[in-house]
């Protein structure tokens, strides 16, 4: 069974990962947004922010991380629109009808939008190395941000799948992924959360994007990650479990 | 019927369209909304000037920004008219091919003012003061729309060129974007690498945010006195660009309408 369910996925993800390579715009409009911002940030706005980091480190090593994850809120909001075109389409019914194991046609729509969200993060990061973007961390660093941005763009794909299954209409199954967009401005990503004020500071310390984007920087820069590579990853892990479970629920109910 | 008339009659057409379509100035007051939030209470407390001086600097920048997002419904109202037929009713009509176009950007004209109204009293409640007398002030308003108009005639000109309502905010963007953003509107232009800092000075909405904010009183105090002309006399510098705006585009628009129906 086991066997079975591995087969039938990487079968499925092959086909939606050629969906991907016909349409490569899909790729270049989710890093083209978080490139926008980034050259907004860095040439415009960058020279007026007090950031407090020690002096000489450019900011765009500072906002670098919230970037990637604006990358992958954008790179997700795609997952729920192939999602909600196949079950329109009635493809998921033509599964149903085969000797396919059932979750695998869910899992294929994450696996590509793991590896769709890997590629629009590595433009990111390109664009940002031309751009200044500095770091002297190490393969164990690089590959602790890998596995943190893993575990996120897994956590959000599985939001997207809700949104993709109960969707009515294209708009719904996107529409999700605005407020995603929207948290890392109010977070640690862009300004140090002790300059905010009051009431706003307490929402941007307490939640999931601060200490995700903490303890990234924290890696490029060869920083004690501390306790928010803790929190970071049980935010992950949190929304991943309580989003894969409503998922495979409203995926049950779709399907019957 | 007079010019006139017809003129009256066409804008109070395209205001009654707009009233019976609020999210029209929903839209467009949430969005500066959210950016003044954002950018007051979240980047504004760590930018160089501190916080109450940053405010108030960046609300006349937002209420620039915004006349200049919503200068492009003038386009997209066009660019659906023409899409539904009617400009070829008003062809049939005995009507002055400039009233259209004036008619329309008129009516954005009346909708920006209630959006700058709506904007005005969020700014009042972030803590944001006009600092000279009513006179001031009105010339502050004035210039504002004034330069709101002169784009709505480079939106209306776009929008009889273009003819696709869809392509015409996805264009718009792309243009409007970098021209608010690369500008005085939200930070001074001394933290901007060279280039940009050039752009930014001569850029005409610079003039206008800096006019502004000197008819407003909202000038930061340490703020470095330019050495580019427009922005050492930016009231003059605004009018300026808005009357220059005008005068290239409304020749233009207006014979863009007249030659729409040819294609």
């Amino acid at each position: 069974m086991t066997t079975h369910f591995v087969v039938d996925t990487a079968t499925l993800t092959g086909r939606s990962l050629k969906h991907i390579t016909r349409s490569p715009d899909t790729i270049i409009t989710t890093a083209f947004m978080p490139i926008a911002i980034m050259l907004l940030f860095v040439y415009v706005l960058g020279g007026a922010i007090e950031t407090g980091s020690e002096t000489g480190r450019a900011y765009i090593d500072y906002m670098l991380p919230g970037i990637l994850l604006i990358t992958v809120a954008m790179g997700i909001s795609y997952t729920g629109y192939r999602l909600f075109t196949d079950l329109r389409s009635g493809i998921f019914d033509r599964f149903h009808s085969m000797p396919i194991s059932r979750s695998s046609a869910l899992w294929a729509h994450v696996l590509t939008s793991l590896v769709a969200n890997v590629i629009s993060v590595a433009i990111v990061v390109g664009v940002a190395l031309l751009m200044g973007f500095r770091t002297g961390a190490s393969l164990l660093d690089w590959l602790a941000v890998a596995g943190i941005l893993a575990v996120f763009v897994l956590a959000l794909t599985w939001v997207a799948v809700i949104a993709g299954l109960s969707a009515s209409s294209i708009e719904g199954a996107t529409v999700f992924s605005y407020p995603l967009i929207f948290l890392p401005f109010i977070s640690s990503a862009f300004v140090p959360t002790e300059s905010m004020p009051g009431p706003v500071r307490w929402f941007a310390e307490h939640q999931p994007v601060t200490p995700i984007v903490n303890t990234l920087r924290d890696l490029f820069a060869q920083q004690p990650v501390g306790d928010d590579i803790w929190v970071a990853l049980a935010w992950c892990v949190g929304i991943l479990v309580g989003a894969y479970l409503t998922a495979i629920v409203i995926y049950r109910r779709t399907i019957t | 019927m007079t010019s006139v008339n017809t003129l009256g009659a066409l804008t109070h057409r395209n205001i009654l369209k707009s009233l019976r379509n609020p999210d029209i100035v929903v839209f467009a007051t949430a969005a500066p909304v959210a950016f003044a939030l954002l950018f007051a209470f979240v980047f504004g407390s760590a930018m160089e000037m501190n916080g109450s001086a940053y405010r108030e600097y960046l609300l006349v920048g937002i209420l620039a920004q915004t006349m200049l997002m919503t200068s492009t419904n003038t386009g997209i109202g066009l660019a659906m008219d023409n899409k539904q037929g009617m400009m070829d009713r008003f062809r049939s009509l005995p009507v002055r091919p400039v009233a259209v176009v004036t008619a329309r950007a008129n009516s954005d004209l009346v909708m920006n003012l209630i959006v700058i109204v709506l904007l005005t009293l969020v700014g009042l409640a972030m803590g944001w003061r006009i600092r000279t007398g009513p006179l001031e002030a009105a010339a502050g308003f004035g210039l504002l729309l004034l330069f709101a108009y002169a784009l709505s005639w480079v939106s209306a000109w776009i929008g009889l060129k273009v003819r696709s309502p869809e392509v015409l905010s996805n264009v718009s963007m792309l243009i409007l974007l970098p021209l608010a953003f690369i500008s005085t509107a939200f930070v001074p232009t001394e933290g901007m690498p060279a280039p940009l800092r050039i752009a930014a000075e001569w850029n005409p909405v610079s003039a206008v945010v800096t006019g502004v904010r000197e008819l407003f009183g909202n000038v930061p105090d340490a703020a470095p006195i330019s050495n580019v002309l427009p922005l050492q006399y930016p009231v003059i510098a605004g009018v300026v660009w808005s009357l220059l705006l005008l005068l290239i585009f409304v020749p233009l628009a207006t014979r863009s309408y007249v030659n729409s129906h040819i294609r």
